[in-house]
């Protein structure tokens, strides 16, 4: 109820832009001094980001940041929000910490203490989310996510939306493209498979759509398979196997750097490496800046990886500005998707008409805005399961040191190249 | 009485935590407030079975994560609300404990440790394997009071605290009962413990079916605030530490302990989250990590214990003013110098209570003992000497059960009882003292003894009251609510002595009773033991030292190198060369009269 008074005046003050007896008598019986305050001050509408800013987590959660920063930058210098009469978007930061527990209290924290939130963005690991958003849900505040998990709308939830492919999507779209690029750049298609993963929730969801279904609908035959638990010790017996199989296709799915690390070079070491066995990831791990820290750019050359998005043609002037502000050499899907969040949040907040939670979930519910552009594929717009409408996926490879866009065709920074097997 | 007295901080406590829950409004603040309470739950559970068993458990998580998984599980396929599934989550947390506890409690020290640290983390991959690794409680719209799903979160505080008023009350009877006395003897001292009569496995196996029901039921209702289970948030090494971190900052083995860690970190972790971590992501786990080490270097058995030791000793100078007073009733109920009070009667008289016969136990290469036979007869006291390494002590281990003879036999009132468990042993009559002493220090003399009566006491009261006969007997009755920790060793070992009186024993072993005691000390207590006696007590008695036993026993049985070399009347035996010989060589020996 409170809440919904605290919205109506902000709206209220943006619409009349001289205040009224009325709104500053209702204004500081619901809200007290401080925004009476502020409501000198041009308005603002408050956004919230929270992701893992410490703990194991925190480099991808720096990351969503900048992408969110520099969004609420762009917004806020053309204009700010125009139907709340220009009001600027303002950011906060929320650090879910590194366990789903702390993700839960820290969304409790969240919608307590930032009663004037419209709408969030985060967390990062699907079971952040998963946490934060039971929260949320019941503190009825939207939230857009860039975690594929698919339970995170399966549960009927109405105020969560998810701008990815889920990850049963994600194999399904993928893997039938990488299949026609091979076919293209190599003139056959491959037909062993040899699948190396590790045992987190992604993995396993990604591992259990190719081995029911994909692999035998595009005619492959899983001649290897290997799930190790994080951190992996010594990837030597998993490689050891790869090579004796001699797969024509190997998936290598880790998600901490550490893994992905010890088994590329443990693949180059046999001799496996750049290109001799075509590999293919499924989660942005193995593309992350942080890989070339460990390993040469001709260890990774030629790799590829299934993700959700990624920096993409178009986006070149985000990507030299994070290059310049942020010297992060190249932008991830924890870049680009928290960036293109704030672009969401702007239209749902310009269709809402006002700054009430309720009304801009209404909008994303509602919103029909034409194709996404800073998410791959599809429409911005929300199913009823709070699922974006064509999302697709995107292929990254590896390409002199940089991982850069190779599909879909419209969004390729660079045409790939399909590894010959010596 | 004293009971419920004792229980008005709790009540009040409670009552004020309450209060101050439903003051709170903001929603954060009311997860924090509904947190403390589930952590001193778990905490508590874990004091329950580490705190007073010294047995540290590094993998409490097994059973939180069974009740967590317990809940959520049940819901999602049965659609069981969590009020029907919590009391099912404890008892599966209860077997968990029971599956668990059979076999690791045959580990001790750092093994056990260890292999309980090993539960969780095997349990959290066979959870990952079977594809639980993300479960949601399901969102209930309608009826959510049926599914323990509150609008208003005041009220899962609430049931959190109700929880631990149960868990604290629990915890209580059980400190309080032969159960709680059990376990903190356990923890003193497990081979003394067995030897006063107490099951030590069943106790433990009774100790942590109890833990793991606590811990389950609490990790389903922390299900039910969390929402979301995942293995590592219910399994995880940070669960299991949890439990320890709040029980050892707030004080082991105290029901005030986990409420007090809980009290303190939880808000503690979650304000510096809250204001340090949007600052300063990471500084929180700083702060937080820098304030337990400070407070385990410090008061390394908690704050609880620390506090109560500060107040003690504050109030402590008025009682210690009269330091003569303690001593008073031993020495005005023996003469410094024990008069020979009882008449010696010629050995070979009376019922033979207890037969030894050709009883032999080697390690390795060395026979400890070797081909010992001895009868006890009702009534005697038979000195059981011999140098340093001579298998005395070993005699008394295989007697009560510690040790498994080799061969031969041990008849007690014509049964054989060799090879049975220490309790067992006890039970039927048989108790010991030990050479070193393991008193409960905290515990008062009459807590320590009442530890030992609980084998032939059918409830508590009788155990008082038996406790209190024994500590009449030994001359403590004054000073019986002293704190172990305070005492001489005269009176220490006048305790051990009450201790194994208190079980009504009808043999008393006595191992070096007065080893470390003044000549008077001695004195003291050889009155005591002629007085038991003289009551009708049957008496061994081990001591290296010959001239106090002298005027002591009926009769010596001498050993060297495990062997008997002379069993006879002390005049006799001190005579004998061979005696001479085993003590001082065989120069000595030569000396000696025949």
């Amino acid at each position: 109820m409170g809440q919904d008074k605290i919205e109506d005046n902000v709206a209220d003050k943006v619409s009349k832009t001289s205040l009224t007896r009325r709104t500053v008598l209702s204004g500081a019986a619901a809200i007290g001094l401080s925004t009476m305050a502020r409501a000198q001050a041009p308005a603002e509408v408050k956004v919230g980001l929270i992701v893992p800013l410490s703990g194991i987590y925190t480099r991808p959660g720096q990351v969503m940041r900048m992408g969110a920063e520099m969004g609420i930058e762009h917004i806020n210098a053309q204009g700010g929000i125009k139907s709340l009469g220009g009001a600027k978007m303002k950011l906060v930061v929320i650090d879910c910490g590194d366990t789903t527990e702390k993700a839960k209290n820290a969304a409790q924290r969240m919608v307590a203490q930032e009663p004037d939130l419209v709408a969030a963005t985060g967390s990062y690991l699907s079971s952040f989310t998963l946490a934060v958003t039971e929260v949320t849900e019941r503190a009825e505040l939207p939230v857009l996510t860039l975690s594929y998990s698919d339970l995170l709308t399966d549960r009927g939830f109405k105020f969560i939306f998810q701008t990815a492919a889920p990850a049963s999507v994600q194999s399904q779209l993928g893997l039938p493209e990488l299949m026609k690029l091979a076919e293209k750049a190599a003139g056959k298609r491959p037909k062993t498979v040899a699948m190396l993963m590790d045992n987190t929730a992604t993995s396993v969801a990604t591992a259990k759509a190719l081995k029911e279904k994909l692999f035998a609908q595009e005619g492959l035959q899983l001649v290897v398979e290997e799930v190790w638990t994080p951190p992996l010790s010594d990837a030597t017996p998993l490689i050891q196997k790869v090579r004796s199989a001699r797969p024509d296709l190997l998936l290598f799915m880790p998600n901490a750097i550490s893994d992905a690390k010890l088994g590329l070079e443990k693949i180059n070491e046999f001799g496996l490496g750049q290109g001799k066995i075509p590999t293919v990831s499924f989660s942005i791990t193995i593309a992350e800046p942080d890989m070339l820290q460990s390993v040469t750019p001709e260890v990774v050359q030629g790799i590829m990886t299934i993700v959700a998005n990624w920096g993409c043609k178009g986006h070149e002037d985000i990507i030299a500005e994070l290059k310049a502000k942020y010297k992060e050499p190249w932008a991830t899907q924890n870049v680009i998707s928290t960036y293109g969040d704030m672009w969401l949040m702007k239209a749902a907040l310009e269709k809402a008409g006002k700054a009430n939670r309720l009304a801009v979930a209404d909008a994303f519910r509602t919103l029909d805005d034409g194709p996404a552009k800073y998410y791959p594929g599809g429409q911005l717009k929300f199913d009823e399961k709070g699922r974006r409408v064509g999302a697709g996926v995107v292929i990254v490879q590896w390409q002199n040191g940089v991982p850069v866009t190779v599909f879909p065709s419209d969004l390729a920074q660079a045409s790939p190249f399909w590894p010959k097997k010596s | 009485m004293r009971g419920w007295r004792s229980l008005l901080p709790i009540l009040v406590f409670t009552a004020l935590y309450a209060v101050v829950s439903l003051s709170v409004t903001n929603s954060y603040y009311q997860l924090v407030m509904t947190l403390v309470p589930v952590w001193a739950i778990f905490g508590l559970s874990w004091n329950l079975l580490s705190g007073y068993t010294g047995l540290i458990s590094f993998g409490h998580a097994a059973f939180f994560g069974v009740g967590a998984y317990t809940v959520v599980l049940c819901q999602i396929h049965f659609d069981l609300s969590p009020w029907v599934t919590i009391p099912i989550a404890a008892v599966l947390g209860g077997i968990a404990g029971l599956l668990i506890g059979f076999p690791t409690f045959r580990l001790q020290g750092h093994y056990f440790a260890l292999a309980m640290l090993a539960y969780p983390l095997a349990i959290l991959y066979v959870f990952e394997w079977l594809g639980l690794q993300e479960v949601t409680l399901p969102i209930k719209r309608d009826n959510p009071i049926a599914y323990m799903q509150f609008a208003d979160h005041r009220l899962y505080t609430l049931l959190a605290l109700a929880m631990m008023l149960g868990t604290i009350l629990l915890t209580r009877a059980v400190e309080r009962s032969r159960f709680g006395m059990a376990l903190l003897a356990i923890k003193q001292n497990e081979a003394a413990a067995e030897a006063a009569g107490i099951n030590t496995l069943a106790w433990k196996l009774r100790a942590v079916t109890l833990s793991g029901a606590i811990a389950g039921a609490v990790g389903g209702f922390y299900a039910v605030v969390l929402l979301v289970v995942t293995p590592q948030s219910v399994f995880g090494m940070l669960v299991s530490a949890q439990a320890l971190t709040v029980a050892m900052f707030g004080g082991v083995g105290t029901v005030w302990g986990p409420v007090i860690g809980s009290v303190i970190l939880i808000p503690l972790a979650e304000t510096l989250n809250a204001e340090a971590g949007s600052r300063f992501p990471g500084i929180q786990g700083v702060i937080y990590g820098l304030a337990i080490i400070c407070v385990i270097l410090l008061a390394p058995e908690g704050l609880f214990w620390k506090v109560r030791d500060f107040l003690r000793k504050r109030s402590a100078p008025p009682a210690a003013a009269k330091p003569g007073a303690p001593e008073a009733p031993v020495a005005a109920a023996a003469p410094a110098a024990p008069a020979p009070a009882r008449a010696k009667r010629p050995t070979g008289t009376g019922d033979v209570v207890l037969e030894v016969r050709n009883l032999s136990r080697s390690f390795g290469g060395l026979k400890a003992v070797q081909d010992v036979s001895f009868k006890l007869r009702q009534n005697e006291i038979l000195g059981i000497i011999g140098p340093n390494g001579a298998g005395k002590t070993t005699l008394f281990n295989l007697l009560n059960g510690f040790l498994r003879p080799g061969t031969g036999e041990i008849l007690l009132d014509g049964r054989e009882m060799s090879g049975r468990k220490p309790h067992e042993l006890c039970e039927a009559g048989i108790g010991r003292t030990f050479q070193i002493m393991r008193p409960f220090l905290r515990m008062s003399i009459s807590d320590n003894v009442v530890v030992g009566a609980y084998v032939r006491a059918k409830t508590d009261a009788e155990a008082r009251k038996l406790a209190a006969d024994a500590i009449a007997r030994v001359g403590l009755s004054d000073i019986a609510e002293r704190i172990a920790g305070e005492l001489t060793t005269k009176e220490l070992r006048l305790m051990e002595l009450a201790r194994a009186l208190a079980g009504q024993p009808r043999i008393l072993l006595l191992d070096e009773t007065l080893a470390g005691l003044g000549h008077d000390e001695a004195n003291e207590v050889v009155a005591v033991i002629q007085r038991l006696a003289r009551d009708g007590m049957t008496i061994a008695i081990i001591e290296h030292t010959m001239q106090a036993m002298v005027r002591l026993v009926d009769s010596f049985l001498v050993l060297d190198h495990g062997a008997v070399i002379v069993e006879g009347e002390p005049e006799a035996v001190t005579r004998d060369s061979r005696v001479i010989e085993a003590y001082l060589g065989k120069k000595w020996g030569a000396h000696a009269p025949n």
